[in-house]
């Protein structure tokens, strides 16, 4: 089957779509970024759009390397500090929505962004959290964006670097945290997780795939549902403001 | 006290082993050429801290400046990993203390604010806390708070023994200006028992207060001031000058083995008398102006 989109245009259109007009969003670089501005571009215009170093609602022109390139502050509306985005917006509670993308994610929606391997033997060192265990920790929902590989959909992951559902059921409560991931979203499919167990649940699938194709390139069983819908394909005009207006240098959908 | 002095007697006033709170966010307003007289000095022993690891933490643990490590993570964004910091995680050679962003930026608040401790709803369920817990042994604890009986995680507040700034404006005094986002710079100087000012631009006290309110550090935190035009680079500094892609991209190459490292310590930071032979080196002034950020842009 031949698409007039790529797997990243979907999945940036999904993202956008999880966001809600009027809705406070934190958001790292990459796809998030342009789900954030999709939505707001389009049925979202009163959301805010929040950077960890104390950047509010910015409106780029220009691809960025990351959140230390001066191009993605371009036009904000407050530029502030940590003790203002992640103190007084997201641990004070105001923050409905963060997107996280990761190494690793387990069936409880744990995502690791530290180390791959070993961490007590020969481990590799990545990134670490960042505001990424802030969000995960205060944000009344995140939504992780991740590729659909076994390597990275694993029953053990390596390092918890910010807590999802922890180890299912009431875990993440008892761990004395509210919220918790409402989506995983990845090239092949959209997840849930189960209102009771919080384990990791297929919602949609994305067209051209079999139910199959997804569990089956996972490392853990996700529960299926008796009947899984096609995830809905981007329409013109999202792919439009995708390609035209917010990534026409391909940066974060290349 | 005159506190205007030269890049070699301010950073000649930190001992070696002291505590250094970083100013750079991973590729801007990067304490570079600090981190450069650093190791040209050989101060060794260096317990560094900051909300986001960033270059200026980078080249120092690669120059072998520091022992101890407290962050929440950190990268060079797209031009790659913290290539030296990474290497001594993984071969043990650094003491890493790694938490998240708000946590590192409350403790240095709970400093700031001459509080005992800071709640935090972070880290709870995390391999974070697991690993802080088995690391430091008490940086972390539980409470009951007083009124609600409420379980809390607590954070032990960060005392830095100096802070570095690298700021946009400052006078004599230190009264400095930040444009920009400022994420943990003045959360980090106010939790200092001092500040060592490195500013793109000195000017007069008046000038300072014809625009007092964009004063973020007060000048009695500061104890050295210094006018180091570029002191940044590679990295930017908004609304003065860009980072430089191509020198980013030869760091990273260079810090990825010991032996291409050695020769870059070799080139840029032992190879030059100080930070004006260092911009000698990478093009000088000719180069430099390509770099400057265009008014409106800030980049």
């Amino acid at each position: 089957m031949d698409f007039d989109y790529t797997p990243s245009e979907l999945m940036a259109t999904a993202g956008a779509r999880e966001i809600k007009d009027r809705e406070v969003v934190a958001v790292g670089l990459g796809l998030p970024v342009v789900a954030s501005l999709l939505a707001k571009k389009t049925h979202a215009p009163n959301m805010t759009m929040l950077f960890e170093l104390g950047v509010v609602d910015p409106e780029p022109i220009e691809p960025a390397v990351g959140l230390a390139d001066p191009r993605v502050w371009y036009r904000a509306k407050v530029l502030s500090s940590f003790v203002d985005i992640l103190g007084s917006i997201l641990h004070k509670g105001r923050v409905d929505v963060g997107f996280l993308g990761g190494l690793e994610t387990d069936q409880y929606g744990n995502l690791n962004t530290s180390l791959v391997g070993d961490p007590h033997g020969k481990f590799r060192h990545m990134v670490g959290s960042g505001g990424a265990n802030d969000i995960a920790s205060s944000a009344k929902r995140t939504i992780l964006i991740i590729r659909h590989d076994a390597r990275k959909l694993k029953k053990t992951i390596s390092f918890v670097t910010s807590p999802g559902y922890v180890s299912g059921g009431d875990s993440r409560a008892k761990a004395g945290m509210s919220g918790g991931p409402s989506r995983v979203i990845t090239d092949k499919a959209i997840f849930g997780f189960h209102p009771e167990t919080k384990q990791m649940m297929v919602l949609s699938i994305h067209p051209g795939n079999t139910i199959e194709d997804v569990v089956g390139t996972m490392g853990f069983a996700p529960v299926v549902p008796k009947q899984v819908p096609f995830t809905e394909p981007p329409d013109k005009e999202q792919l439009r403001m995708i390609r035209e207006v917010i990534d026409p240098q391909k940066m974060y959908m290349g | 006290m005159e506190k205007l002095t030269t890049l070699a007697e301010a950073v000649a006033s930190i001992p070696s082993g002291s505590h250094v709170a970083l100013p750079g966010f991973p590729i801007t307003r990067c304490a570079m050429a600090f981190a450069r007289e650093v190791i040209r000095q050989g101060i060794k022993g260096l317990t560094i801290s900051s909300c986001v690891g960033a270059m200026d933490g980078d080249l120092l643990v690669g120059g072998g400046a520091v022992e101890r490590m407290i962050y929440g993570g950190g990268s060079l964004d797209r031009f790659g990993r913290l290539n030296c910091v990474n290497r001594g995680i993984e071969d043990g050679s650094l003491q890493a203390e790694e938490y998240s962003s708000l946590s590192v930026a409350f403790r240095y608040l709970a400093g700031s604010l001459g509080l005992p401790f800071m709640p935090i709803k972070s880290l709870q369920g995390s391999d974070l806390l697991t690993r802080i817990q088995e690391h430091t042994g008490s940086d972390v604890a539980y409470i009951a708070d007083p009124f609600t009986g409420e379980k809390w995680l607590v954070l032990k507040p960060l005392l830095p023994d100096v802070s570095v700034q690298l700021v946009h404006t400052a006078d004599a005094e230190g009264n400095a200006w930040i444009m920009g986002p400022r994420w943990d710079n003045v959360e980090q100087a106010k939790a200092s028992k001092r500040t060592i000012i490195l500013a793109e631009h000195v000017v007069t006290t008046e000038a300072i207060r014809q625009q007092a309110e964009r004063t973020v550090i007060p000048g009695i935190l500061v104890s050295h001031v210094v006018e180091v035009p570029f002191s940044a680079h590679p990295t930017s500094v908004y609304r003065e000058y860009d980072y430089d892609a191509k020198e980013i991209e030869k760091y990273v190459k260079a810090t990825s083995t010991p032996e291409s490292l050695k020769a870059y310590l070799d080139e840029y930071v032992y190879g030059v008398k100080d930070h004006w032979g260092y911009l000698e080196k990478i093009g000088g002034m000719k180069h430099l102006n390509t770099l400057k950020a265009d008014p409106i842009l800030g980049y």
